[in-house]
Parts: C-alpha cells; structure tokens; sequence
C-alpha cells in the first residue's frame, strides 16, 4: 500500500464520516462545524491530485461561506431568539433509500467501465492552465457564470428589501 | 541523506523558531507600546524585561484550567486547536532566504491567504462553545470584520502578483531585487497602504478591535479561556500577525534583499518583518476605536472599490509595459 493510497483512504473515511455526521446530528452549530471538515477534507482530496490551485480556492471560498452557515446557524438557534430548534431529519428512511440507489448508480457506472489507472501526465502548471483556459476558450460560460451569480445576489437583495 | 531528512526537519526547525519569535514579538510589542505612552514597560523579569515572555509562559502552563460548566465541551476544547494550526501553516510556505523554507509552492500567496483565513473558524468554535454572552457577540461581530476585509486584503495582495508575474513566493521576492515593490511609482504606495489597513482589521486590532473591545466585551470570544487553552489562543493570533507581517515584507519591501553578503538575507527580512510589525502596532495605539458602521463602511466603500481599481490599474500598467517592451 503506498501512500497515496492510505492518504486516499484516510481522507474517503474521513470525508463520508463528516458528511454523515452533517446530517445525523441534531446540534446545527455541530453540523456546521462537521461541514467545515467536510470542505476541508474535499480539499485534501484536491491536493492528493495534484490540483493545489483547486485545493487553495476549496479553503478560500469555503472558510467564507461556512462562516456565513455559522451566523444563520447561530441566529435561528436558541442563543439569540431564545427558541430552540435542533435539526431534525424527517424522512430519514426515504433519504436513505435515495443515496443508497445513488451509490449504487455510481460504483456501477465506474465498475462497468473503470477508470485508467494511471493518471495522464500534467504538462506545465495547473494554475496557468487553468487561468489560460478561462480567458480564452471558456471566457464565455466563465463570463455567463459571473452574470448568473449577479442575478442570484440581485434576487437576494430583491427578497431583502424592506416592504414600502 | 540529506534529501530524506531535510522534509523533515525543516517543519520542526521552523515552528520551534516561529514559536520563539512569536514569543518575543509579545515583550517587542508592550515594550513599543510603553514608549509610545511614556512607560517603560516590562522590567523587572531579566535585564529590562527579557525574560518577561518566558515568566508569561510559564505562569500560564501553571495556571488552573477552568471550562465553564454550560460550555459546548467538544467545540470548547477544540477551538484553540483550530485556531492555532492555519496560523502555524501560515508558516509552512514561507521562504526565509532563497531555496530555505518548508515548501515553496506554486500557488504560494494563495495558500497563505487560503489558510489565514480558516482561523475564523476556531475563533467561532470559541465564541460559540463559551456559551457567554459576550463571546457570542464577538464572534458575531467578527464576521462582519473578517468578510469585510478579507476580499481588500485579498485584492491588495494580489498587485505585487501581478507585478511579478507568478503566485509563488520566492519568485515574488526575486522580482524585487531591482526595485521593491514599495518604491513601484504611486501603484507599490498606495498598495501597501491598503495592504497595512486590511491587515490591521483582518488580525483584528485597534481601531478595529470592535470584537474584543474590553470595555465592553470584556475580551471578546476568549472571555472564557484561562491558563493553556488562553496561551495557545494568544499565540495563534501572535503567529498570525507574524505571519502577516512577513507577508507584507515580502511582497512589498523586497524579502531577504538588503547589502551585505548573502547569509544576512534571513536577518534583512527578520528586520522588514517587524519593522511591518511595528507599523501594524503603531497603527494600534495611535488610534481609537472605530464604530462597527464605520468599520464596514470603510471597507466596502472605500477599501473594496480602491483595491479592486488598484489591481485593475496595475494589470494595464504591465501589459503596457510588456507591449511597450520595457
């Protein structure tokens, strides 16, 4: 077993735990937390594939947003509003049922057809690559993301705005 | 050999010194912070108070572990933890001369400013897991702060990438062995100055302290930390000064450049990095405290927009340049 390979396994361990805890607990401030490793361990992942662009950009962005979670997490709980709301899974057989079926999609999508086991060989710098190719080839779906994510923030002020 | 132990080695070499450096930034700070209030500061512990860190340490590995019995045990215990480790990593990327460093990587100031910034996520483990009060509206506080200002961080850090061209730290600081970016004509100015605001907000000091306010937070998210888990807390936000300080010393005053011969380039960039410091520290005390609408009125009013025209201006600047073949 290389380490790669052991690397790989304690981060696939890792991740579906903390993915599992996510949902399973019922403290909501726990279930942020728990993503927050979650993120950071699809980071790993990232970094396991040579990807230290994408595993950078995964902690940036993420540490962000999961603070963002926290404040709601801590507004609807009981410290500020004096309710208490713990996270309930309803419909947790039903759940179950559907990510077993995905599962099950998956593995045998990829076992029918397995993957190369040997990676292609990266030429030159990910992070240029990576920054070539979105202002040249993808600038167009690169530029109409940004505009999707304008409409999202605009629909979010509109939702925000006090009534008149 | 060498190749197989220098890996590892080298990681525990550059904690044990940051570690120490960390410790003694604190006595550099209250000694500069006597002077400037007509004080004289630690004293008595050594000659003029150089032993006063070591007498700190001490007292506070000593010092009875009190958790409050409401508090959220797990988060409570982990939070120092989570706080400490991304301000040691900081760290790990880091060149201290050229080729001496854990790891140069490529994407170096990106994964700086990536894991500087998941120290916000221990600071909210401690200010949730208190269970107080005034630690919850700390950390509540922070995220106006710390999402605020990271994007002006961000932006003013990113004008010396692209002056030279490339994310990985040495290559940064070999492109300032001309001109370092601080004397680039008006661009390098104004963004170190950015670069020294949002720092001052992003490590959460005087005039933006709103979250640790002791007059009226008592002392913000680690009210509630006493002895070790107060010593780990003090040294993750010491560490992480440091680390911005060297940051700012080598993207702006030119790393480990200086005269003299080559092996004086880790002790040149020691003296730009406090001499950041110092700045940062300056700022602190000469300053007070500002308003939280003032605070988040600053940066996305003015910091956010001037950056972001900075760091436009600065990218025509060098595709002219490379057009005009200069």
């Amino acid at each position: 077993m290389t380490g790669e390979v052991l690397a790989f396994w304690v981060l696939a361990i890792l991740l579906v735990g903390s993915a599992l805890m996510v949902v399973l607990t019922k403290n909501l401030f726990h279930a942020v937390l728990w993503l927050a490793l979650a993120l950071t361990g699809t980071a790993g992942v990232f970094l396991l594939l040579e990807a230290e662009f994408l595993a950078a950009v995964q902690l940036l962005l993420y540490a962000g947003g999961i603070v963002t979670i926290v404040v709601f997490a801590i507004v609807v709980t009981e410290k500020l509003v004096g309710e208490r709301l713990s996270q309930v899974s309803r419909r947790i057989t039903g759940g179950a049922v559907v990510s077993a079926a995905l599962v099950w999609l998956i593995v045998s999508s990829i076992m029918e057809r397995p993957l190369a086991i040997t990676r292609a060989p990266m030429s030159g710098d990910l992070t240029q690559i990576i920054g070539e190719t979105v202002l040249t080839r993808f600038a167009l779906p690169f530029e109409l993301l940004a505009v999707l994510m304008l409409a999202g923030l605009m629909s979010a002020i509109y939702f925000a705005r006090p009534e008149d | 050999m060498l190749e197989l132990v220098t890996p590892l080695i080298a990681p525990i070499v550059v904690l044990h010194v940051v570690i120490g450096i960390v410790t003694y930034v604190t006595l550099l700070e209250r000694k500069f912070a006597a002077r400037m209030q007509s004080r004289i500061g630690p004293y008595r512990v050594g000659y003029h108070g150089v032993l006063q860190p070591i007498a700190d340490a001490v007292k506070l590995m000593m010092k009875e572990d009190v958790v409050p019995t409401a508090a959220d045990k797990p988060v409570y215990n982990l939070a120092p933890i989570v706080f400490l480790v991304p301000c040691m990593f900081i760290f790990a990327t880091l060149p201290f001369a050229p080729g001496l460093g854990v790891a140069d990587l490529n994407i170096g100031v990106l994964f700086f400013l990536a894991v500087s910034s998941m120290e916000i996520v221990g600071l909210f483990m401690a200010g949730w897991g208190s269970n107080n009060k005034y630690a919850l509206l700390s950390a509540m506080r922070a995220v106006n702060q710390v999402i605020s200002y990271d994007l002006p961080f961000v932006f003013s850090a990113l004008i010396p990438v692209v002056l030279a061209g490339s994310l990985k730290l040495s290559d940064i600081a070999a492109a300032q062995s001309g001109l370092w970016f601080i004397f680039y004509p008006v661009i390098g100015q104004l963004a170190f100055i950015a670069f020294i605001v949002s720092t001052v907000a992003a490590e959460n000091r005087a005039p933006f302290d709103i979250l640790e306010a002791e007059s009226e937070l008592v002392a913000g998210f680690r009210v509630e930390y006493s002895g070790m888990k107060f010593a780990l807390i003090q040294l993750g936000e010491y560490a992480h000064i440091l680390g911005a300080s060297f940051l700012g010393a080598l993207l702006f005053l030119g790393a480990w450049s200086g005269p003299g011969p080559e092996w004086l380039g880790p002790i040149w960039f020691l003296i730009k990095a406090m001499l950041v410091f110092l700045l940062v520290t300056w700022v602190r005390w000469s300053f007070v405290r500002i308003r939280v609408d003032q605070i988040l009125a600053l940066s996305w009013k003015a910091l956010l927009p001037a950056t972001l025209l900075l760091l436009l201006a600065t990218a025509v600047v060098v595709v002219w340049r490379a057009n005009a073949g200069l």
